[in-house]
């Protein structure tokens, strides 16, 4: 699958492993906040 | 390179979800829904039909309509139609197989003599798995669903940052000492033994190096982690990538079907798959395999999971050294590698971002910061008055003949603080602390009162625990952001990546995994009681 993808790795979109654990926190934060405001 | 695909395809996938939840909302699959028995469902399958049947929808016109150049907004677009696909293949095998399968199961019990479905642990986890292999391998993954599969492990990230708000500080600390013995152990015998046999049977340094990473701590992301340190070549960490891949699957199969033939508790399991499997999504998959209903054995195996992750500082500084000393020693030219820099640069933030996760939880801002996975003690009158949805007063203290029924059998308890106890609740009809809440549910659990006795407790006890509604929707949510990801995770699962698996690195770490295995199963059965 490498060659079919010219930005990121065969197993995510991002262009490192520490910028695709970023997202995961910013996303669990922003449903964390929505749980909290709206729960 | 433009990733939109032009296609129909999306489109046609928000049409199904949309229909679906508008057939199930207006009555139409009631028969399909009791013959499945999957009535529990039915919200979400309203709620997630529209929900992603919409945004589907949104995305197939794109696909149709749009003409994108190469750029940002094609890039993560084009992700959308990916991330539907999983999530339709996802309500199949949940809504869909998975209770067919139940059904097969029972229906064939008494000709088979065994639940087959229950034995083969075809639960969604599983078959989610299975679908995601079948698709790649069979049919192969759309050629517009490429880009977004590769989401797949974002999502099992966010799930377990997620689960850091299930937990509470008591629950860690009881969990936490035995995990670090636990792991401590089980990590650093299993690289020491990698090393030792790599060097035995003449492996590359970096080759060995990355594999006893890879075997000892978390798998895939500890491999990657310490490639650079043992200047592993991308062939050795493919061939390391294989090994873990394809023994963590055998593992996530074999071990549920194990633990349920040995009898194991859910602590048991869950301390078991966190120790036992290889990478951090096989014990996740491992772990709701075995209890598909439920996460408490998730949420077990992954605070062995995270622990062993903790350890992978050390492991990256002993490897350096380690490395550096093996190349030395053989008079080879090494380049100069900063271990501490690399951990740094190379530790996985979803850690601390569930340390983060747990830390604001035990602030209490989503239950009560002493909750238990989610449930909680009160029995102040407010939590004890409910209203039902017709406004009417539900009185949930003792009724006199229920206090008569514990005043009759009294005097069958033999031990003086259970008396007490339970003198204390028939005084004022209703269980007086979390200590008292602990000896009635022991006199449950002893089976000392009548049928009608342990029927009045156990109602005593039900109506002073609560569940945090916040906390229920966190669980609800990570079990879709696991299955999301799992799902995706079986799409990856390539022939061609379980044949990199071959020769020696996967005899080596094949030993070491079982003896890890077989290690840790002897000694949770010795060492961990059910009910820490």
């Amino acid at each position: 699958m490498e060659d079919k993808f010219d930005r990121g790795s065969a197993l995510t979109i991002f262009p490192s492993d520490r910028y695709e654990d970023l997202m995961a926190l910013v996303i669990s934060l922003a449903i964390a906040a929505l749980i909290y405001f709206l729960v | 390179m433009v990733y939109t695909k032009r296609t129909f395809w999306p489109l046609i996938i928000g049409v199904i979800m949309v229909g679906y939840a508008y057939l199930v909302q207006s009555g139409n699959m009631a028969p399909l829904i009791k013959f499945l028995n999957t009535g529990r469902y039915v919200g979400e399958m309203v709620t997630l039909g529209y929900a992603f049947g919409g945004v589907a929808i949104a995305a197939g016109l794109w696909h149709l309509v749009a003409a994108p150049r190469e750029g940002h907004a094609d890039y993560y677009f084009s992700t959308i139609a990916g991330v539907m696909f999983i999530m339709l293949v996802a309500f199949i095998v949940k809504w869909g197989l998975d209770p067919l399968m139940a059904n097969w199961g029972r229906a064939a019990q008494p000709t088979l003599g065994f639940n087959f479905a229950s034995v083969m642990n075809l639960n969604y986890v599983v078959m989610g798995i299975l679908a995601g292999i079948i698709v790649v391998n069979v049919f192969k993954v759309p050629h517009w669903a490429e880009n977004g599969v590769r989401l797949s492990r974002l999502g099992l990230k966010t799930g377990v940052i997620l689960l850091g708000a299930l937990y509470s500080f008591a629950e860690l600390a009881q969990l936490g000492k035995l995990s670090v013995v636990l792991i401590g152990i089980f990590v650093l015998g299993s690289v020491w033994l990698v090393l030792v046999i790599g060097v035995r049977r003449n492996l590359p340094n970096s080759m060995t190096g990355v594999l006893s990473s890879g075997v000892g701590v978390c798998g895939v992301s500890a491999a990657v982690a310490t490639a650079p340190v043992v200047q592993a070549k991308s062939l050795e960490i493919a061939y390391t990538i294989g090994t873990i891949l394809l023994f963590g699957v055998l593992c996530m199969f074999l071990f549920p079907i194990v633990g349920k033939s040995l009898g194991m508790g859910y602590v048991q399991f869950g301390a078991w798959a966190g120790t036992g499997i290889l990478n951090s999504a096989q014990v996740a998959g491992a772990a709701l395999a075995f209890q598909p209903g439920g996460i408490e054995t998730l949420k077990v195996a992954e605070i062995f999971n995270i622990t062993r992750v903790l350890f992978l500082p050390i492991i990256v500084v002993w490897l350096a050294i380690w490395y550096v000393r093996r190349e030395q020693a053989a008079q080879r030219e090494v380049q100069h590698v900063d271990a501490m820099q690399v951990v740094i640069s190379k530790f996985p933030i979803f850690v601390l971002g569930f340390i983060l996760m747990f830390l604001l939880s035990s602030t209490g801002i989503f239950a009560p910061a002493r909750h238990y996975q989610g449930s909680y003690f009160d029995n102040s009158e407010k939590a004890l008055m409910k209203k039902d949805r017709a406004g009417k007063e539900i009185n949930n203290f003792l009724k006199a003949e229920e206090v008569a029924t514990l005043q009759k059998e009294l005097d069958k308890i033999k031990r003086d603080d259970q008396k007490a106890a339970l003198t204390r609740l028939i005084e004022n009809k209703k269980v007086m602390s979390e200590d008292d809440d602990a000896m009635v549910r022991g006199v449950i659990n002893s089976k000392a009162l009548s049928k009608e006795g342990t029927a009045v407790l156990s109602k005593a006890h039900r109506v002073v625990r609560h569940t945090a509604a916040k906390i229920a929707k966190f669980r609800d949510l990570i079990a879709w952001f696991f299955t999301f990801g799992l799902v995706g995770l079986g799409m990856q699962i390539t022939m061609a990546s379980i044949r990199q698996a071959g020769g020696q690195p996967l005899v080596i770490g094949s030993i070491v995994g079982v003896i890890k295995a077989v290690g840790s199963l002897i000694v949770v059965m010795l060492l961990v009681a059910e009910t820490i």
